[in-house]
């Protein structure tokens, strides 16, 4: 368990969630590749307070924001797909290429 | 660090990855949704292995809860909710997959080959309590804007969902007069 | 500071402190409903009930649904069990004696109870038939109403002891319980409890109205798994309960285990008794009840019990 270890798992959630955010249609899987990125992310930050940083409490501190960033981008997600569906009858992301008439 | 925790954190980082990936492979949005929250508490097991003990146990906390909550979006929204047909979705899938290649490639170059510096590991036992003092201390202007955020959050997710809104029914006037669905274009 | 029990003695442990507690939990529950159907049953008849049940299900031929998720099926019964598991290991059972006194305990304990959630909500899901599925609707639905209330009295329990650690809690009890310190916690805490083990009034996804509702496939072992992991639940909630609001192993004279069994039998009978007189509410009417009344009731306890802190 060393810090170069947990940053190549870190990539590699990343990595899954780029190619998810970009690859799906449908418009919860692309929210559920951005919260791999997320994921990704607080690992890394997880990693560097342990390791780089002797315990630094801002590390956690940063953590906790990518974690209220996650709930932001599901809620507001949620709320979007929502709304879209309702207006547009559209549920993935072909549906919606033309922003006006 | 010792044998065991070295075990721990290797098996926490297969069921992370792995269930991040099966996330894309799975046939149902249910599945896809439990494969995500297991990748999370493979993450927050790593989190609990390297001293994060609070953050590691409220992320398994927040994430059942959101996945179930997408679950039942995706049973909603989905036309194969019950997994019974083999779902593949996606588009531009070379191109995604090259970009997904390439962020691996390269955060783990930079994971390899940046030296980073090294500090003595922090105290478990202390790290919870030096989150608290941080967050009603030092950092207490973030977490109160983080607090801030998750409020107007719930207000303009209620405002975007809401059905009936202050002018009539939301549907109304957000739609376009004339404006077809165009089905076959999907 | 109490010193843990080695690892491998804490799986012992464990079953030997549920294994008991679940079945006199279930013998308890069928007394009592005996006794609420007017129906007399001789002291024999009630012990070996859960045996009885039990076999019988175990000669159970196999469930046939159409075409279920079959491992999540398999899966979520086994959950709900190690989930109860986790949940009673969180508990100390003396001064010296715990099994899994984590620093975040409470923490722990709460994520345990959120993952009920899914375990629920899969094993209704998992089934592929109608019934089952919105039973795991309407758990998803009562759980996101008493899990607010839940978290947030168990946080003010946590600030007189300054601690999220269970022993902490118990030991800030010493000079008066939290019963009494904060006399909002504890009917939170029955009813949130009464809601995570969907027990009685609260009893909506396994209900007999949906035939069963996430058990209406179900049957044989993993129908057997699962209605223990029930009992489980409930013993590793009172338990919480007992070590949060009533003092643990706090009390005069015999051994703490013995103390803290004792409350937490008094919890389970009270849980258990509720469970069969009171009626059922209607799920809508909890939603509305439990965000507009319980929520503020519980930030009220929050706020109380840290104005007598400071």
């Amino acid at each position: 368990m060393t810090l170069p270890a947990l940053l190549v798992v870190s990539a590699a959630l990343f990595g899954i969630g780029v190619y998810g955010a970009l690859s799906q249609q449908s418009f919860v899987m692309i929210m559920m590749g951005l919260e791999l990125m997320i994921n990704g992310a607080i690992l890394a930050a997880g990693a560097f307070w342990a390791f780089s940083s002797g315990g630094e409490p801002k590390g956690q501190m940063l953590v906790v924001v990518f974690m209220t960033v996650m709930a932001v981008e599901a809620a507001i997600g949620f709320a979007l797909v929502i709304n879209i569906y309702r207006v547009r009858k559209a549920d993935i992301t072909e549906k919606l290429k033309k922003l006006k008439t | 660090m010792t044998e065991p925790l070295d075990a721990l954190f290797w098996l926490s980082s297969t069921v992370a990855v792995f269930s991040a990936w099966r996330v894309f492979r799975a046939d149902s949005m249910v599945r896809a949704a439990y494969w995500l929250m297991g990748s999370f508490v493979g993450v927050a097991g790593i989190l609990v292995l390297v001293g994060a003990e609070f953050l590691g146990l409220v992320l398994i906390l927040m994430m059942a809860g959101e996945m179930t909550i997408m679950a039942v979006f995706m049973v909603m929204f989905m036309m194969n909710p019950a997994g019974l047909n083999p779902m593949n979705m996606v588009h531009q899938h070379r191109t995604s997959l090259l970009a997904g290649v390439l962020s691996f490639v390269g955060l783990g170059a930079i994971a390899l080959l940046a030296s980073f510096p090294q500090a003595p590991p922090p105290d478990p036992a202390a790290a919870t309590s030096d989150l608290g003092h941080e967050l009603l201390g030092g950092s207490m202007l973030v977490f109160q804007t983080a607090g801030v955020a998750l409020l107007s959050t719930m207000i303009g997710s209620i405002a975007l969902a809401a059905q009936r809104g202050r002018y009539g029914s939301a549907a109304e006037g957000s739609e376009e007069p004339g404006a077809p669905i165009d089905e076959e274009d999907a | 500071m109490t010193t843990p029990l080695p690892l491998w003695l804490a799986p012992a442990v464990v079953a030997s402190v549920l294994a008991p507690a679940v079945y006199l939990t279930w013998v308890l529950d069928r007394w009592v409903g005996a006794r609420v159907a007017g129906r007399r049953t001789s002291l024999g008849q009630t012990l070996a009930s859960p045996l009885a049940e039990a076999a019988q299900l175990m000669l159970q031929s196999s469930p046939r649904a159409e075409r279920p998720d079959r491992v999540t099926w398999l899966l979520a019964p086994a959950s709900l069990s190690g989930l109860a598991v986790v949940a009673v290991a969180t508990v100390p059972l003396g001064p010296m004696l715990h099994i899994a006194d984590a620093p975040g305990g409470i923490v722990l304990f709460g994520a345990a109870i959120a993952l009920v959630m899914v375990a629920v909500f899969l094993h209704g899901w998992s089934a592929n038939s109608l019934f089952p599925l919105m039973g795991g609707y309407r758990f998803i639905a009562l759980a996101l109403s008493f899990e607010m209330p839940l978290a947030l009295v168990l946080i003010a329990a946590a600030l007189p002891a300054e601690s999220l650690r269970f022993s902490d809690i118990v030991q800030s009890q010493v000079d008066v319980w939290n019963v009494v310190r904060q006399p909002l916690g504890l009917p939170l805490y029955l009813i949130a409890t009464l809601g995570a083990s969907f027990w009685g009034p609260l009893a909506f996804p396994d209900a007999p109205d949906l035939a069963g509702g996430t058990t209406a496939e179900s049957s044989g072992a993993a129908l057997l798994v699962w209605t223990a992991a029930r009992y489980a639940l409930l013993v590793a909630l009172c338990a919480v309960g007992a070590a949060v609001f009533l003092g643990g192993w706090l009390g005069p004279g015999l051994p703490g285990p013995i103390w803290l069994a004792f409350k937490t039998a008094g919890l389970v009978a009270t849980v258990v008794v509720i469970g069969h007189h009171v009626a059922r509410v209607r799920l809508e009417d909890f939603v509305v009840v439990a965000w507009t009344v319980l929520i503020p009731l519980a930030l009220v306890d929050v706020f109380l019990s840290g104005l007598l802190v400071l």
